[in-house]
């Protein structure tokens, strides 16, 4: 009974010592962080996601709208709600074009926030551009989104994430020949793959490239022709459902230990490793454009605690999420800078976000910011990891990838003081 | 015959003040979003048009018309970012090399009728579908294919149509000039002799109507306008992506096109407000919009079942009716 009493007293200490602070630390930080809910006059910020075959491109709108919703209970910003308005262009040209219609010119809006596809940017660059609006993107998967004044996205897009991969794969993993199964989209996967290609011979390698249709992806055929193509080194450029199906036909033809398996970003995810199975665990080195989960600094884990308090259970908890997250983030420290007067006017916001400079998180490996400027990428250095069971492993830290593509972003940071 | 060709029936003027409504009113009251929606439904209109002919007046179902826009978009835009001539030029072209087309798909109609024709159509559709999905539409690059690695060079819109608004303009008149062609042609020699075809290939061959001359005359119609409508959506657009022009799409457009009325130019309005407006309305709404291949799996098997002529033909019978019942009316007034 002494005992029971005894152990009884202990476990009530305890939960009263961890209770108070642990329920403090487990409220995410959000914008002004007033604890009050906002009410004034909204700000209206949009949000485009691709979500349809062959992939869903909507994790990084679902963080930031759990961001926003972070935000909105936590004083707003200058006390004003943020009224997060979401469009699908289901990988559609004419229906991106409607979206951004609808948001940007039908709507007060003063900026678009964690836009995710394969096909708006390259639709809607010149609307965005004619708008005078900022497009802070977070799922950027095509070449406009990295080269047009408008657009600025917090991950790399494909091209930055393949060649990291290719770079350590050629570093570490001893490749001389990369076989990259893209998509068969001009400025995604040919563009991306094409990078690869000429980072490996610039390295004095070799490379090729296998692409699949996205509307019909035959993914053991280019699987097949990545295989017969004399590659040493299998890189799976594709959005994560696909890089799975990929990786199961070669489970199936059993060829984990015939070549090294490297993917970009879209394979960092929580679900993954489970997903791939045991077969491959160890196998399968990913680049990931922000921090991996076991850096775990302060920004990480207020991201965790915002998708856990706002976001729906079931959504992704990846790369393009924390980019969405911190696209949220940096667009609202933006806005709460401002004078409270200007925070409606579109203009006047396209002007503060362009002047964003130096903003720091544990997520990314560099500083954030835009720049006036006809091309945008601050972000162009990450993380290896490998598959682990139950996770992923830390196999290089932080590092700048090596590409002439970047030499004109390296130059323009120096240029703006942020290299 | 000259009288003939410019009488205008009660549904011409309806049809005119329908147009006369589209372009003047449309474009000067809705919102962005709308004027990108009525863009995207008027070149579907003119591609509808197309294949709606094809059938009310050969009886020839043609499963290829929106594989047509895609090689009307694809030469517009191989165009555009080659030589750098007017916006019409280009249109003009484009419209002329899928009329080319359209010949080259006629020649197994000279052999085929009814489901195997259609099953026909729908393979050149699908390998329109291969090619287009394995070189993909032309974005500034050089070469035969256009394509280069990377960001889209810009589109040119036409001079006079740079703004959304004009733009919709711009696209209704052409789709008017459109109709305009098919009822000019209707009401002339090669409608006599489709309407021959369209009874009896033997009885038509007999009263010396050259079957071949007229069969590839109006595949060639129905591919111009395809052409031309791509080429108005690339416009739209600035680039084209190979989802808009699977063979599925044809197929829909052309059910689309019964359930609308493939006889009469409301009959194609209707088709391709369905196409593209009723999913942008559920969108709006907030409903999926997979939600309108259950509203055309409806209308279809109502057109099947109660409305071989759609629902324009029903809205026609509704006011022919009308105007017997006056006229009845008016008749007994007299006696």
């Amino acid at each position: 009974m002494k005992l029971k009493l005894a152990l009884a007293a202990f476990a009530a200490a305890c939960a009263f010592a961890l209770s108070g602070p642990a329920q403090a630390q487990d409220k995410p930080s959000c914008g002004a962080n007033t604890g009050q809910a906002a009410s004034g006059e909204p700000i209206i910020v949009g949000g485009i996601h691709g979500n349809a075959a062959p992939g869903d491109f909507s994790a990084a709108t679902d963080a930031a709208a759990a961001y926003f919703k972070c935000v909105n209970a936590n004083g707003g910003i200058h006390g004003r709600p943020v009224d997060y308005r979401v469009e699908n262009d289901q990988w559609n040209p004419e229906l991106a074009a409607q979206a951004a219609a609808k948001l940007v010119n039908d709507t007060d809006s003063v900026a678009l926030v964690g836009n995710g596809s394969f096909i708006e940017m390259a639709v809607n660059a010149a609307t965005y551009a004619k708008a005078d609006i900022m497009v802070m993107a977070a799922g950027c998967a095509i070449s406009e989104c990295f080269e047009t004044s408008n657009i600025v996205s917090t991950n790399q897009g494909p091209l930055p994430s393949n060649v990291g991969a290719a770079q350590y794969a050629q570093e570490e993993l001893g490749a001389k020949n990369i076989a990259c199964i893209g998509l068969n989209i001009p400025n995604n996967g040919i563009w991306s793959c094409q990078a690869v290609i000429d980072f490996m011979e610039s390295r004095g390698g070799t490379g090729s490239m296998a692409l699949l249709n996205p509307g019909a992806p035959d993914v053991n055929s280019a699987l097949l022709e990545a295989v017969s193509s004399g590659a040493d080194t299998i890189l799976i450029n594709q959005p994560a459902g696909l890089a799975l199906a990929i990786l199961k036909a070669a489970e199936e033809q059993d060829l984990r230990d015939q070549f090294n398996w490297i993917a970009p970003t879209p394979l960092y995810d929580l679900s993954v490793p489970d997903a791939v199975g045991e077969y491959w665990h160890g196998h399968v080195y990913v680049n990931a454009e922000l921090a991996p989960f076991q850096v775990n600094g302060p920004d990480a884990q207020n991201w965790i605690k915002v998708m856990d308090g706002f976001a729906n259970p079931e959504d992704p908890r990846d790369t393009f999420a924390q980019a969405g997250y911190l696209s949220a983030k940096f667009f609202t420290e933006t806005m709460l800078a401002m004078d409270p007067a200007d925070v409606g006017d579109r203009a006047k916001v396209s002007e503060a976000i362009r002047n964003i400079k130096g903003l720091k998180s544990d997520l990314m490996c560099g500083p954030y910011y835009v720049g006036n400027a006809d091309f945008h990428m601050p972000n162009h250095a990450g993380y290896m990891v490998k598959i682990v069971k139950g996770g992923y492993e830390i196999v290089r830290e932080c590092y700048q990838y090596d590409s002439p593509y970047f030499e004109k972003i390296i130059a323009l940071e120096k240029e703006m003081g942020v290299q | 015959m000259q009288r003939n060709l410019f009488h205008v029936t009660p549904s011409g003027w309806a049809g005119l003040a329908f147009a006369a409504f589209a372009f003047l009113v449309i474009p000067a009251v809705a919102g962005q979003l709308w004027l990108s929606v009525f863009t995207s439904a008027s070149c579907f209109a003119l591609a509808a048009a197309g294949v709606a002919f094809m059938y009310a007046r050969l009886g020839m179902v043609s499963l290829t018309q929106v594989g047509l826009m895609g090689v009307g978009g694809w030469v517009m835009l191989r165009l555009n970012h080659a030589f750098h001539l007017p916006f019409e030029i280009n249109l003009v072209i484009s419209g002329l090399v899928t009329m080319m087309c359209g010949w080259v798909l006629a020649l197994p109609a000279l052999r085929l009728r009814g489901l195997y024709l259609a099953l026909v159509t729908l393979m050149a559709a699908g390998g329109l579908e291969i090619i287009f999905a394995t070189f993909q539409f032309p974005n500034g690059g050089d070469g035969f294919w256009g394509v280069k690695t990377g960001s889209a060079a810009p589109f040119a819109r036409p001079w006079l149509a740079q703004t959304p608004e004009a733009y919709l303009r711009y696209t209704v008149l052409v789709v008017i000039l459109g109709f305009l062609l098919i009822e000019a042609h209707r009401r002339l020699a090669p409608g006599r002799a489709w309407a021959l075809i369209r009874r009896s290939e033997a009885a038509a061959m007999a009263a010396g109507v050259n079957i071949v001359l007229y069969k590839t005359w109006a595949f060639g119609i129905s591919g111009l306008l395809g052409g031309v409508a791509g080429g108005l959506l690339a416009g739209s657009l600035g680039l084209l992506d190979d989802a808009t022009f699977r063979a599925s799409e044809s197929v829909m457009l052309f059910a689309l096109a019964v359930v609308g009325g493939a006889r009469y130019w409301l009959g194609v309005v209707i088709a391709a407000t369905l196409f593209r407006v009723l999913p942008a309305l559920l969108n709006n709404w907030g409903v999926d919009a997979d939600i309108s291949y259950v509203i055309f799996g409806a209308g279809l098997l109502h057109a099947v079942i109660t409305a071989p002529n759609g629902i324009a033909g029903q809205i026609h019978d509704l006011f022919g009716k009308r105007r017997k019942a006056e006229a009845g009316e008016k008749g007994a007034g007299d006696d």
